[in-house]
């Protein structure tokens, strides 16, 4: 009797929550069809806030507007994505939307994903500008090959977006100075500017820090996961000249300038050396 | 049947490229043994700004240009303004004024330096190294419970408080001091006689059991920390430090520097109407042993240990001098000196080779013209620390060398004892190096005084010069009195990047 009523109860518990999660369910469905098939509209609100922020977009007609919107919205981007793009860079309104959709197509091939493009797009609007798709493309499968993937690819652009118009060797001086020099993994590269750096700038930070006896390269079959004491690389590019030597080699600013200036002459003697060989020097060495 | 491509085709022994990690691998040179050498030794000396250094010291040094009074002077100095130097000598005037309209805060200095600290810090390395030597040749010593070979007993420097003051030395502790390395080495081998077989318990044994008498390998094997154990606390012969009461720059000398910051290089010497050289470039702390050594008018000096030149050539270039004595050890460092006095004093054969300039070749240990000099400098060999972090060749901690580079402590006192002798009593001489290494500055010139207290009866006194070098602040960093006891030293500071100078100036007693 009891064993009846007890399993009675747990059937109408079980019912209970089944209705439970259907109506959950569809109150999903249905917030997901409010949100999705009705795109927000690009309102004049919009357009004044913007142009209050960029001046520069006070020359554009509301057809324009619209048909830059509508474009971009076509592939994705959201209006706020939009606006931001076009705050960013206004020459992007003045186009047609082939131009538009080619640009979009062109870094789609670069394959990082819908919404990571959209990312790096919505930062750096000046990235529509690229046209050059044989460039782009090599550089993108140069940066793979030694990142690994192209999510690393797509990190490292978010951090140093002037890559693009860097030529590929000194991409190449670079990452070979952090891979085989510094002994730095991806990982750690890609979440720093440090390819925005240029090389000279690069070598002359890494060899501070060498000299002062702060970096100690890791032991050529030293396990990659082990920490360091080294500082980040990030810590080490990512810092103005001033928070670089106090903050991260602690000494003052001076004396990282006068480094900065022995060590640029220091490589330009050694350039020069091969050359004239027999100098005259005097060591004191008594 | 043999085929010429087989023949000139050379197999290739990297499939792809050197990759592999040993191949890669950067091979450990002297530099970097002397690197690793200071990193040890003065890390835990300077703590924390050792970093500074180390990045001073590794990266191009700064010159100072010294005008030849033989050329055409007014051209050279011109010269030099335009291209922004400035005189040694008007800074050191503008210091003077500074200090004179300031507070005579300086002139009362603290008489007693209480307690120095930097002996606390060499007791502990000494401790620290010898452990860890210990600990490499008998690993498991601990742990077996064996007793340590040897018994290190840490003297307690208790009684360096009262160095000031006056002690008459009884001699008691001389023994210790006196014994060098090498005789120590030689003489004090103690036989374990729980090891030495009994003939006349039968000598079959002898044939079975042949003690081991070397490990084979290690028979140049010395300690690290017999090197730190020159440098003692304790004071048995009279010791004064008192001030140096004047400084005066001499009126004839130009020295052009560049400000504090400024990295600019000069430009190269060239020939002069007389056929000399316009200026010298030198390391600038080069230029202060030579300046505080003060020579007067009429004075006979030496220059104990010479090569290459430079502070030769100021002392020269004073117009004090009377006579010069360049004394060096090697025919061939002595050559090259040669070769810079011609180039740079106007009619050498005829005025100056011979008659006010002396050249000898001999170990300064050697010389005996005892008491016949006003003032010397010693400016003896050392590790060099710029030197041997730079270049590969003569380079002291070559492997090789290890036994020559532990006893340059003994080589440094026993010069400096050596030139107390030489000079008059009442004349004066300045020790200087140029390393950054407690040992060879502070602890050689104590090992000095002893040695010349105890076995010549030589007494000397101290000269304080830190009242002086604040004149100089303006161009060199000097480590703060408070971290040496007999001298002054020039730090290597980026901005600023001389040295590192130590100069210590002691004046025999009358």
């Amino acid at each position: 009797m009891w064993r009846k009523i007890l399993f009675n109860a747990q059937n109408v518990l079980q019912q209970q929550q089944q209705t439970l999660q259907f109506k959950s369910q569809t109150v999903r469905q249905l917030a997901a069809k409010a949100a999705a098939p009705k795109p927000m509209q690009l309102e004049q609100l919009h357009i004044e806030e913007a142009i209050k922020l960029e001046p520069a977009l006070a020359i554009y007609t509301p057809d324009i507007w619209q048909r830059a919107h509508e474009t971009f919205q076509n592939h994705g981007l959201e209006t706020v994505s939009f606006l931001r793009i076009v705050t960013g860079n206004p020459a992007v309104l003045k186009r047609t939307p082939e131009r538009l959709i080619n640009s979009l197509e062109l870094w789609r091939a670069c394959q990082f994903g819908e919404h990571l493009l959209h990312l790096l797009l919505t930062k750096y609007p000046e990235l529509l500008d690229v046209s050059d798709a044989h460039q782009l493309l090599s550089l993108s499968a140069y940066l793979k090959s030694r990142l690994t993937n192209n999510k690393n690819v797509w990190k490292l652009l978010m951090n140093s977006p002037d890559l693009l118009a860097q030529p590929e060797h000194t991409i190449e001086q670079k990452l070979n100075y952090m891979f085989d020099i510094m002994r730095i993994e991806v990982p750690e590269i890609v979440k720093s500017a440090a390819l925005s750096l240029s090389f000279e700038e690069l070598r002359c930070r890494h060899t501070f820090l060498f000299r002062l006896g702060l970096f100690k390269p890791r032991a050529l079959k030293a396990d990659p996961n082990e920490p360091t004491t080294n500082n980040r690389l990030y810590q080490i590019t990512d810092t103005s000249e001033k928070s670089f030597a106090t903050k991260i080699c602690h000494v003052t600013l001076p004396e990282y300038e006068a480094f900065k200036e022995l060590f640029a002459r220091e490589l330009e003697r050694k350039t020069r050396k091969p050359k004239d060989e027999d100098e005259f020097s005097d060591e004191e060495d008594a | 049947m043999l085929k010429i491509r087989n023949i000139c085709m050379l197999q290739r022994r990297w499939k792809s490229g050197k990759r592999r990690w040993n191949v890669l691998q950067h091979k450990k040179n002297n530099c970097d043994r002397a690197l690793e050498s200071f990193d040890d030794f003065y890390g835990s000396v300077y703590g924390g700004r050792w970093k500074n250094m180390r990045a001073a010291l590794l990266t191009e040094h700064k010159y100072v240009a010294m005008v030849n009074n033989f050329g055409d002077t007014e051209q050279t100095c011109s010269m030099l303004e335009l291209d922004g130097a400035i005189n040694i000598k008007s800074l050191i005037q503008l210091a003077r004024e500074r200090e004179e309209t300031g507070t005579e805060h300086s002139l009362q200095r603290q008489q007693t330096r209480a307690h120095y600290e930097i002996d606390d810090k060499l007791g502990a390395l000494l401790r620290k190294q010898q452990e860890r030597e210990v600990a490499a040749i008998y690993p498991s010593a601990a742990e077996d419970g064996h007793v340590l070979p040897q018994q290190l007993n840490y003297e307690k420097n208790n009684n360096n408080n009262n160095e000031q003051e006056e002690q008459t030395g009884s001699g008691s502790k001389q023994a210790e001091f006196k014994q060098s390395l090498t005789r120590a080495l030689e003489h004090d081998v103690q036989l374990d006689s729980s090891r030495l077989v009994d003939p006349q318990f039968g000598t079959g044994s002898l044939y079975e059991y042949v003690p081991a008498s070397t490990i084979k390998g290690m028979e140049d094997w010395v300690a690290e920390s017999e090197h730190y154990k020159y440098y003692q606390t304790s004071t048995d012969f009279p010791l004064i430090i008192e001030p140096e009461a004047i400084f005066q720059y001499p009126e004839h000398l130009a020295i052009y520097t560049y400000e504090m910051g400024n990295c600019a290089e000069f430009k190269p010497p060239r020939q002069c109407l007389t056929g000399v050289l316009s200026h010298f470039l030198m390391d600038g702390a080069s230029v202060l042993p030579p300046l505080f050594l003060q020579v007067q008018p009429g004075e006979r000096v030496l220059d104990a240990c010479a090569a290459p030149g430079g502070k030769s050539l100021l002392m020269l270039q004073t117009l004090h001098l009377d006579q010069l004595v360049c004394n060096d050890v090697q025919e061939s460092r002595l050559n090259k000196l040669r070769r810079v006095m011609q180039e740079y004093l106007f009619d050498y054969k005829q005025r100056w080779a011979g008659k006010r300039l002396i050249f000898s070749q001999s170990d300064a240990r050697n010389l005996d013209e005892y008491g016949s000099y006003d003032k010397i400098l010693v400016d003896v060999p050392c590790t060099t620390d710029r030197h041997v972090l730079m270049h590969q060749d003569n380079n002291i901690f070559k492997p090789t060398r290890i036994k020559e580079r532990l006893r340059i402590p003994e080589l440094q006192a026993g010069i400096l004892a050596n030139c107390l002798r030489l000079l008059k009593p009442g004349g004066s001489l300045v020790y200087s190096t140029c390393s950054l290494s407690p040992v060879q500055n502070d602890g050689v010139v104590h090992m000095a005084l002893q040695k010349v207290f105890t076995e010549h009866g030589i007494t000397a006194r101290i000269r304080d010069l830190s009242q002086h070098t604040a004149l100089f602040s303006d161009i060199y960093r000097f480590e703060q009195p408070k971290g040496l006891k007999y001298g002054q030293m020039v730090l290597p500071y980026l901005p600023a990047n001389f040295g590192p100078m130590y100069f210590s100036k002691i004046t025999r007693n009358t």
